[in-house]
């Protein structure tokens, strides 16, 4: 059932050559290895979609090609020569043009249309020593013509136009140099679907003109209607190399991983159905949203998956005080939970791990045990105030200990530590002292499988009479610790399966529904 | 190996090295620099911007600056003159004030960088000029000294509290001079609280990942606006140990205090190689400078080298922080 489903992707039809190949690219930053061997041809004239969870690599990758690390392995390769990228320019020089996210980071605010179009020949070193706006406007007519962008004032300054407008110049001036590869990253994720819809006309009309185009997107369902191949990335391998037709559920099943029909978790569930630890009753998180329903249960792993954008992150931060719910109820151990700040949650003993730890979690200047410690330091104080550091090192070390993480000490540096052990001191972190409701928002990102393993097995053995709720994007992540597993589309639960009767392809069936075919 | 056993040690001792190396040329070359005199004199030199780098040693923490800690203090000399000779109020009665003063300076600094949302060292250059310009009004622009001609014609008639002096002047003992024992209090004081309490922890924190303190319950506004007041209120008693000292209401008795406060917090970095701001680093980056300065004095180096030297032992002692202990 699946099309031409390959690891390590070269398409066997040569009828084009590929106009850029990378070719067993690896990167490493510190401990982590962000992408292992991984292998894509782009062919003029298709549009080439790059999927993946976060963490995944797809950055990455997109950064090297693009020139912004210069230190990675393995080869890339242009018209079949081999040429070496190290910075921006020399991406520039070989014809790679990318169009960065942030779609602000592409224009400049303050200067006006024409100005943005032309904005190379403007930073020119030939332009002539008095400005020669008249030059730079001509010029700007040319490229915005490349893009039928024609209906722009071409005076007005770029704060005044829409935000897909802006990103249309960035593409224009993109291809303003004429480039064989462009590259887009995640394009549609703050534009509207009006301008999302534009955007993919234009995009279509470049392909039938011969340019490559690389598509990075979390939504998959325009990835369907659009590209001509899907290329996926998973722990920063390759994991699948898709040629059309495909479905929403295909990319889901390369994302995810292998598919094993087999129950994962065999052993019985040892969550107590009748107590009910922690509730969330007709929650909606932003107004207009699906109002959500869920319970978990004392000594009960609840998973929460689904594709990002679904919801399941928003919801943990409503749970976690980040933000307050739209309109509904939330109950812990039956009494009514409404908490003021994050700081009121944990005195409730709801607990949340983020996701991305590097940003959120972990800080870089402390030491293991100085991490461990950081939310509950009065545990550690006396009267005055004064930190007993006997103790937090004692308590570390138990940490450590039990949760075996790697290090030469407790007082070792964090960053001395790899991606997983970092993790499993953030885990450690909040399991120091027991939670009523522990939240684990995408906690295997950049975590090795052992580390993954291990932390799933410590929080499986030591959940005691604490409720958890684990959310991933990867299936097998949730399935692999839950007791139970909620499938999240479109804001709302849309699926639900107990471990033991676990049908992987009903879980991916749930998650790759359209939103149109869930609500009828 | 070997190399980077060496590179470990200089990082850690490096600097208090340099520091012993010069104390003792200092002495051999001029034996009056190691008498116990000039050795108080030395701290004496330091105490008044010493103190205030312990206060901006709170506000490097959090990754934040606080240029306007020389103003604050010149305001408060002007201040406690205005109250003390022109509306004749008591040492106690100034000293009251002018900490109010500074606590207010520290509250509207914090409201402009956490409500205004302005970046920290905007916001503190734009309070350093206002707080210059504000500390000239009170008396039109002139000096406060008892028998000094008001704006409005009228003659001073209050003088200094000699309580109020005696901060400044008094000597323990006959020995030790009160300011210098003021600085060392304070700087147990704030040892304690940044190195030993959950505060200064949470201060760590903050200036380690402001998202990651968020995440665990930390009320992040609140903690810079504590760094900012306890930055202000600093300023503001170092500000009367300097009002003390001279006696008078001096236009210009700012000098280069900021710079020298700042120069010392930021040298602190390199002591121990702890790479980042601490109490203890601060007091002994204040001595360095002190000491410095008045070894090449007696050595009748010429006073306008001072900034200079200042400025290269500031520069020097960055790269060493950054530079050299950069991870392989």
């Amino acid at each position: 059932m699946f099309p031409l489903f390959k690891l390590k992707g070269r398409r066997m039809n040569l009828s084009s050559r590929p106009i850029v190949q990378v070719e067993n690219i690896g990167m490493s930053f510190d401990a982590t290895r962000a992408l292992d061997n991984v292998d894509f041809d782009f062919y003029p004239g298709e549009i080439m979609a790059l999927v993946g969870a976060n963490g995944a690599g797809k950055s990455t990758l997109i950064k090297i090609i693009c020139g912004y690390h210069s230190g990675y392995e393995g080869r890339i390769l242009i018209d079949g020569r081999d040429t070496l990228i190290t910075c921006p320019k020399d991406a520039y020089d070989v014809g790679i043009q990318t169009v960065h996210q942030i779609i602000n980071q592409g224009v400049i605010q303050s200067m006006t249309v024409a100005e943005n179009l032309a904005l190379e020949e403007m930073l020119s070193p030939d332009q002539p020593l008095f400005y020669d706006y008249k030059g730079i406007r001509r010029r700007a007519a040319e490229i915005a013509g490349l893009m039928d962008l024609d209906y722009l004032d071409l005076d007005a300054p770029v704060f005044t136009i829409t935000q897909s407008d802006r990103q249309m110049i960035s593409i224009a001036r993109a291809l303003a140099s004429d480039p064989k590869l462009l590259i887009l990253d995640e394009p549609t994720s703050s534009i509207s679907e009006k301008e999302a819809e534009r955007l993919f006309e234009t995009l279509k009309k470049l392909r039938n003109k011969g340019v490559s185009i690389v598509y990075v997107s979390h939504r998959l369902h325009e990835i369907t209607r659009l590209a001509d191949r899907v290329g996926v990335l998973r722990d920063g391998k390759n994991a699948g190399l898709l040629e059309k037709p495909f479905s929403v559920t295909n990319i889901v099943h390369a994302m995810v991983g292998e598919i094993n029909h087999d129950p994962v978790r065999k052993e019985d569930v040892k969550a107590d159905m009748n107590s009910v630890k922690f509730e969330a009753r007709d929650l909606v998180v932003e107004e207009g949203g699906n109002p959500v329903n869920l319970k978990v249960h004392e000594g009960e792993i609840l998973g929460i998956t689904g594709l990002i954008g679904a919801g399941k992150s928003e919801l943990a931060q409503v749970f976690f005080g980040i933000n307050k719910p739209h309109s509904g109820k939330m109950f812990l151990k039956r009494e009514a939970y409404e908490p003021e700040n994050i700081k009121d949650a944990i005195k409730h003993g709801i607990f949340m791990i983020p996701e991305d730890r590097s940003n959120n979690a972990v800080f870089p200047n402390f030491n293991i045990r100085q991490n461990i410690v950081a939310p509950f330091l009065d545990n550690f104080a006396n009267r005055l105030s004064i930190l007993n550091v006997g103790k937090e090192r004692q308590e570390a070390r138990r940490m450590v200990e039990s949760m075996t993480i790697k290090c030469e000490s407790e007082e070792a540096p964090i960053d001395s530590l790899s991606g997983g052990n970092q993790q499993k001191v953030v885990v450690a972190r909040w399991l120091m002292v027991e939670p009523q409701l522990i939240i684990l928002d995408e906690p295997f990102q950049g975590v090795d499988v052992k580390s993954r393993n291990e932390i799933g097995k410590y929080l499986r053995e030591n959940i005691g009479k604490s409720g958890a709720i684990i959310i991933a994007t990867d299936i097998d992540e949730v399935v692999d610790v839950a007791d139970r597993v909620l499938v999240f589309n479109s804001g709302m639960v849309v699926g639900e399966q107990k471990a033991g009767e676990i049908d992987k392809d009903q879980l991916i069936h749930w998650t790759a529904q359209a939103p149109e075919e869930i609500l009828n | 190996m070997a190399n980077a056993k060496v590179r470990e040690f200089s990082i850690k001792w490096g600097f208090l090295i340099v520091m012993g190396v010069l104390f003792v040329t200092f002495s051999i070359l001029q034996p009056a620099f190691y008498s116990a005199g000039n050795l108080f004199n030395i701290l004496l030199s330091v105490c008044i911007f010493g103190t205030m780098a312990l206060g901006e040693t709170f506000v490097l923490i959090i990754d934040g600056m606080d240029l306007s800690i020389g103003s604050t203090a010149a305001i408060t000399v002007m201040i406690s003159a205005y109250s003390m000779v022109v509306l004749q109020l008591s040492g106690v009665a100034a000293i009251v004030i002018v900490l109010l003063l500074g606590a207010a300076i520290g509250l509207f600094i914090s409201f402009l960088i956490v409500k205004v949302k302005i970046p920290d060292l905007l916001a503190t250059l734009g309070m350093m000029f206002l707080i210059q310009g504000l500390q000239l009004i009170p008396s039109g622009g002139l000096s406060i000294g008892t028998g000094a001609v008001l704006g409005n014609g009228k003659v001073a008639q209050g003088h200094f509290d000699e309580g109020f002096k005696y901060l400044g002047q008094g000597r323990v003992f006959k020995v030790i001079p009160i300011p210098v024992l003021i600085m060392i209090v304070i700087a147990l004081l704030v040892y304690v609280i940044l190195s030993r309490t959950k505060y200064g922890r949470v201060f760590y924190a903050i200036g380690g990942n402001p998202e990651a303190a968020r995440l665990v319950g930390v009320n992040v506004n609140k903690y810079k606006v504590i760094a900012y007041v306890s930055s202000s209120i600093i300023a503001s008693l170092a500000g009367i140990l300097l009002a003390a000292r001279v006696g008078r209401g001096d236009v210009g008795s700012q000098g280069t205090l900021l710079m020298d406060a700042i120069a010392a917090a930021l040298i602190g970095y390199a002591v121990l190689g702890v790479r980042k701001p601490n109490p203890f680093g601060t007091i002994l980056g204040a001595i360095f400078i002190g000491m410095l300065m008045n070894g090449l004095t007696m050595l009748s180096m010429q006073y306008f080298w001072q900034d200079f030297i200042k400025g290269s032992v500031l520069v020097a002692a960055l790269a060493f922080t950054f530079g050299l202990s950069k991870k392989k």
